[in-house]
């Protein structure tokens, strides 16, 4: 069994980002920290979960990005993936989901991968698109919102559960080769071993060059980056610490909601 | 914006989501006059469905019919729609709600037609769409650069558009053909965090990820015992982390609720979990970051680290008794 993982490097925090409203256009600043997409790493440890419980499968990491997302796949490969894959692009430039879901497909085809697993969503981007696009342009079928996985004793099928609105479940079966996007909360992610650690220090990354993928060209463009809609609606209460802590008592009980 | 405009209406049990009314909305703030309502399911139900979409919207509809579309999967959805519209020319335009089932199918239309793909819409510009990105701190306005375009929409972004009176739209059945399915619907099954103490609750303290620890779960505990009717909410990061379990989440996945308080201690404001807790009576957010999202929703803001603050805001309250 072969088993891709499609990690993301995002930002740690959003309040790093800068914003130059003028040129529409949000960049990274000084103090922004990189890491593996949470997804991702729910989506990371069912493979090595897989892996662990089938005893013969192979876990590979794949990341599309710049040069600082090779980190990211290290990390990977420190928490127990066998194999890491960079699709290397030349700069900071945002590819849409399309875009890398087919550089990730033009990576990946061949390779003959039984099973893939992404993250149900990217935390910076936010489209959740990734997922069932690759398994579009593979030929593959998909599930998102994949919460619990089972494989069938002949590795022929997999059922799983998707998480819907409320926290109902949908139940499938699906045929592999398959894509299954994962949401949090399926497992809770390892820490990783001392031996992987030292062992993915020295891991040659396969690196591929994203001009060198025959992709097709992007289905939109960025117009501007904007501020949020609609302003503050409420009201943000100053003063010292105890002064905060004053009103909003006061509010409170003004409102009835607590008792004097 | 010329161009044909279709809205998938997304059902289960015979009921419509409410999102398929805010869809009629988006169509109208993108300049479609006339859009088309579509609905999926078996020859048992679609007659009914359909009947109930044109009364209900006074728009025109398509009711595509096969014994494959009796349960959801993305398959059923995509082998149906794609040769509806793969061979349609012109600008289309192509709407369904950003829902769990929307986001399972919609990327999945859009290169089955070879068509953009644009999620959690919110907005619509002149010919272009607006997304959310960076966990609500930002917007993109995006252009899509295929005659063929297929958007999610963000529930609640815009209102339900009106019932439309006396005039039904006309309805169209067509048979989707038989479609045998790799992908086999076993059913569902019923959440298991369901919590009434939640719903019944007049205050619900909130703690987010800002929380830092599950230790630090007790200053939420100590916070919501100022109140005589309260109970503990929660992000799903916090149940993710197993600080608090699942039966406190509130948010799409989780509960839903609408106390006369709602406290959000270090929570960002991502709209999954808004949409569980935004029709509160009144928002009190604490959160580091003054840019954070919640305060957008919040009624009152407090700019403070939470783990000196709830000590302070408890031990003042206390005090003045
Ligand atoms: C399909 C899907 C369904 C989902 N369903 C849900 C759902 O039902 N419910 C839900 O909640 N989420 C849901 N999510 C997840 C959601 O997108 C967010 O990831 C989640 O709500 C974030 O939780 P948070 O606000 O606790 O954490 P974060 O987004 O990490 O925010 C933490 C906040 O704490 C602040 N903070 C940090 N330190 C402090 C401090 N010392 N004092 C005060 N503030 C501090 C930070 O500034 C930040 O704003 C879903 C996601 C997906 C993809
Ligand atoms: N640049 C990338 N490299 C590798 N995987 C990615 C990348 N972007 C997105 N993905 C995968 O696709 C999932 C959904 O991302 P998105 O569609 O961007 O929200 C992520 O959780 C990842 O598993």
């Amino acid at each position: 069994m072969k088993i891709l993982v499609c990690v993301k490097q995002v930002y740690d925090s959003p309040e790093t980002l800068v914003f130059d409203e003028a040129a529409g256009r949000v960049t990274f600043g000084p103090h922004t920290v990189f890491r593996m997409n949470r997804y991702d790493e729910y989506a990371l440890e069912e493979a090595l979960r897989i892996r662990e419980r089938l005893g013969d499968a192979v876990v590979d990491a794949l990341s599309v990005g710049p040069p600082r997302v090779g980190k990211t796949i290290r990390r990977a490969l420190e928490l127990g993936a066998n194999h890491g894959i960079h699709v290397q692009t030349r700069d900071e430039t945002c590819l849409s989901a399309f875009d890398r879901a087919h550089l990730i497909a033009a990576a990946s085809r061949g390779r003959g991968y039984d099973l893939v697993l992404a993250g149900i969503m990217a935390e910076d981007d936010m489209e959740s698109q990734v997922g069932p696009l690759l398994a579009a342009v593979l030929g593959y079928g998909c599930a998102t919102g994949v919460i619990f996985e089972e494989l069938s004793a002949d590795g022929r099928e997999i059922a799983v559960e998707r998480e819907v609105e409320g926290g109902s479940r949908e139940c499938l079966s699906l045929a592999l080769p398959c894509v299954l996007a994962i949401q949090s909360g399926i497992n809770t992610p390892r820490y990783p071993a001392l031996s992987h650690v030292l062992r993915a220090r020295s891991a040659e990354l396969e690196c591929i060059e994203a001009s060198s993928l025959a992709v097709p060209p992007p289905t939109q463009s960025l117009v501007c980056i904007l501020p949020p809609a609609q302003g503050r609606q409420g009201e943000i209460i100053e003063g010292t610490a105890a002064e905060k802590a004053d009103t909003l008592i006061h509010i409170l009980r003004e409102h009835s909601l607590l008792p004097r | 914006m010329s161009g044909r405009f279709f809205i998938i209406a997304l059902h289960e049990g015979g009921r419509f989501r409410e999102e398929t009314w805010e869809l009629v909305s988006f169509a109208r703030r993108c300049g479609a006059a006339d859009p088309v309502m579509m609905v999926l399911s078996d020859e048992g139900a679609i007659e009914q469905l359909a009947c109930e979409l044109a009364h209900r919207t006074g728009l025109d509809v398509v009711g595509l019919a096969g014994s494959h579309l009796r349960g959801y999967s993305a398959e059923a959805y995509i082998r149906t729609l794609v040769p509806f519209f793969r061979d349609a020319s012109g600008k289309i335009r192509i709407a369904a709600a950003h829902t769990s089932r929307g986001i399972d199918f919609a990327p999945q239309l859009s290169a089955g037609i070879d068509a953009c793909c644009i999620t959690a819409v919110e907005d619509a510009g002149e010919g272009t769409f607006i997304r959310s990105l960076h966990h609500g701190r930002f917007r993109a306005e995006v252009r899509a650069d295929r005659a063929k375009v297929v958007v999610t929409v963000l529930p609640g972004a815009f209102a339900p558009d009106d019932i439309a009176p006396g005039n039904p739209g006309k309805v169209g059945i067509v048979p989707a053909g038989d479609i045998s399915l790799s992908t086999l619907s076993r059913g569902t099954r019923a959440p298991v965090h369901a919590n009434m103490g939640l719903t019944r609750a007049e205050v619900i303290v909130s703690a987010g990820r800002g929380l830092g620890s599950g230790e630090n779960i007790r200053l939420v505990t100590m916070l919501s015992s100022l109140f005589p009717k309260s109970a503990l909410g929660a992000t799903r990061a916090v149940c993710d982390q197993g600080w608090l379990d699942y039966s406190h989440q509130i948010g799409s996945t989780g509960n839903t609720v609408s106390p006369r308080l709602y406290l959000a201690c270090g929570i960002s404001g991502a709209v999954q979990h808004l949409a569980g807790m935004k029709n509160s009576g009144m928002i009190v957010a604490v959160n580091t970051d003054p840019d954070a999202a919640i305060f957008r929703v919040a009624h009152y803001g407090i700019v403070e680290d939470l783990t000196t603050f709830i000590p302070l805001l408890v031990d003042r309250c206390l005090k003045r008794e």
